[in-house]
């Protein structure tokens, strides 16, 4: 009996072993398991009407391979991070007290892996890509930080709507960590056409010229 | 043959005409009203009363107009306020922190925004 349940322990430890080299299949069913689809889109595409965004409880995954960096995502599903101060949709999140609006609460996301599977969810994760994104895009480069800041904060205001860690916005993602957490490659896909990834995203759409973007990822990474 | 055809033919224009009007409705902006989009790209810092008082306000160095403040929009020409709205606030000689939202909206649907402010602070633009 000792015997037949310390071969039965072996085979069992030899099972994910075997799994390895397909990690993302069972990252898919932890995925499933832990219904992160519940909350997240994990199929696209993304909200195309404002009805429909005031409905999204969560950002869309369907993308987290051409937006995420991998070792941010294996930290954040085993203990998240506030990353949108006013919430997934900020306007599902407004106290307003008189005319002067303010946020009320904020959900965290639910994900609450061990180390072992929030590897094995991040590595499914990473598989899912959009296909159309560069690679290779983003160039570094030399940072230029004082010409960045003009252009962010003097000439665009990007910080009205965004935290770059001195109190700004509170409406969108905070950018300080967005180095740790974003693909450059895919910033500067955001940044050129964020239409492009969400039809209703309340971020406007700029010209900016293949110098201006580079300049502006590079400071990002940064942050 | 032709008797499968014809049947075939028919349900592949009905599709194709319901492709193109899901089509169209996906990227007509004004599919959308007025006020829905003044809620989702303009409240974070106008706010939902509209007199600037968003939650983005507190951390902007210039306030946000007040659209329901009638001798203030009465002022702008209802040009200015299309120009400020497509363009930002730098093309009609204000603060970069209103950003310009003529990557995100076509002139039909400006045109409609303008309108609805109008509505708000119950004022006509300026001749
Ligand atoms: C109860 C709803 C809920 C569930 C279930 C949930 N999440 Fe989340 N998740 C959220 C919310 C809300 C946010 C946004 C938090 C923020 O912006 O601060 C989020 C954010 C994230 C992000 C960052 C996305 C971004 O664009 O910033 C990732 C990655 C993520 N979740 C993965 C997962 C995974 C994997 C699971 C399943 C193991 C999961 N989530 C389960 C609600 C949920
Ligand atoms: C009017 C508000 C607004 C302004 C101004 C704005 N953004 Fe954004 N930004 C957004 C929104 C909304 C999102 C996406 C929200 C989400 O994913 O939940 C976003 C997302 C981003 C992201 C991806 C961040 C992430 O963590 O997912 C980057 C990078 C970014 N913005 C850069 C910029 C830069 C650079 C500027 C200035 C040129 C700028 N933004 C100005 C609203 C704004
Ligand atoms: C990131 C914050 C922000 C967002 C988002 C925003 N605004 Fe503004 N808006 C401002 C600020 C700040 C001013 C004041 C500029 C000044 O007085 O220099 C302003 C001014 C204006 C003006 C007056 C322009 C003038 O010539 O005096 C109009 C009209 C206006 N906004 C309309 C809108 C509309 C419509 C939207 C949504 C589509 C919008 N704004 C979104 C910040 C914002």
């Amino acid at each position: 009996m000792r015997k037949l349940s310390r071969i039965m322990a072996f085979m069992i430890a030899l099972v994910p072993a075997l799994g390895a080299p397909v990690a993302f299949a069972d990252g898919k069913s932890l995925v499933a398991a832990n219904k992160c689809g519940d909350c997240h889109k994990m199929a696209g595409p993304s909200a195309a009407t404002i009805a429909e965004v005031l409905k999204r409880k969560a950002p869309d995954l369907f993308y987290a391979g051409s937006k995420f960096n991998k070792e941010w995502l294996v930290g954040y599903l085993q203990k998240p991070t506030v990353v949108r101060p006013g919430g997934v949709v900020y306007l599902n999140n407004i106290k307003t007290a008189g005319d002067t609006d303010t946020v009320g609460s904020v959900d965290k996301c639910a994900s609450k892996l061990s180390a072992g599977d929030a590897a094995q969810v991040a590595d499914y994760l990473m598989t899912l890509k959009d296909a159309s994104m560069k690679a290779g895009a983003f160039k570094k480069g030399e940072i230029k930080s004082a010409q960045a800041r003009r252009v962010l904060f003097k000439e665009q205001a990007c910080d009205a709507c965004h935290d770059f860690g001195k109190g700004g916005g509170l409406s969108c993602p905070t950018m300080v960590g967005a180095g740790a957490r974003l693909n450059p490659d895919w910033m500067y896909s955001f940044i050129k056409d964020p239409v492009h990834w969400d039809p209703k995203v309340w971020m406007a759409k700029r010209d900016f010229d293949e110098a201006t973007l580079q300049l502006i990822v590079n400071f990002l990474v940064t942050q | 043959m032709r008797k499968i055809m014809k049947p075939l033919a028919a349900s592949a224009t009905a599709m194709t005409l319901a492709l193109g009007t899901l089509l169209l409705s996906a990227t007509d902006a004004r599919a959308e009203s007025a006020a829905d989009n003044y809620k989702l790209y303009c409240v974070q810092c106008h706010g939902s009363a509209g007199t600037g008082k968003g939650i983005n306000a507190p951390f902007l160095s210039v306030a946000p107009r007040n659209h329901t403040n009638a001798k203030d929009m009465g002022e702008l020409s209802d040009d200015n306020v299309f120009k400020a709205i497509k363009e930002g606030g730098v093309a009609v000689g204000k603060s970069t922190q209103m950003p310009p939202f003529g990557g995100l909206l076509n002139d039909a649907a400006i045109k409609d925004l303008v309108k609805h402010l109008r509505g708000m602070c119950k004022c006509e633009g300026k001749k």
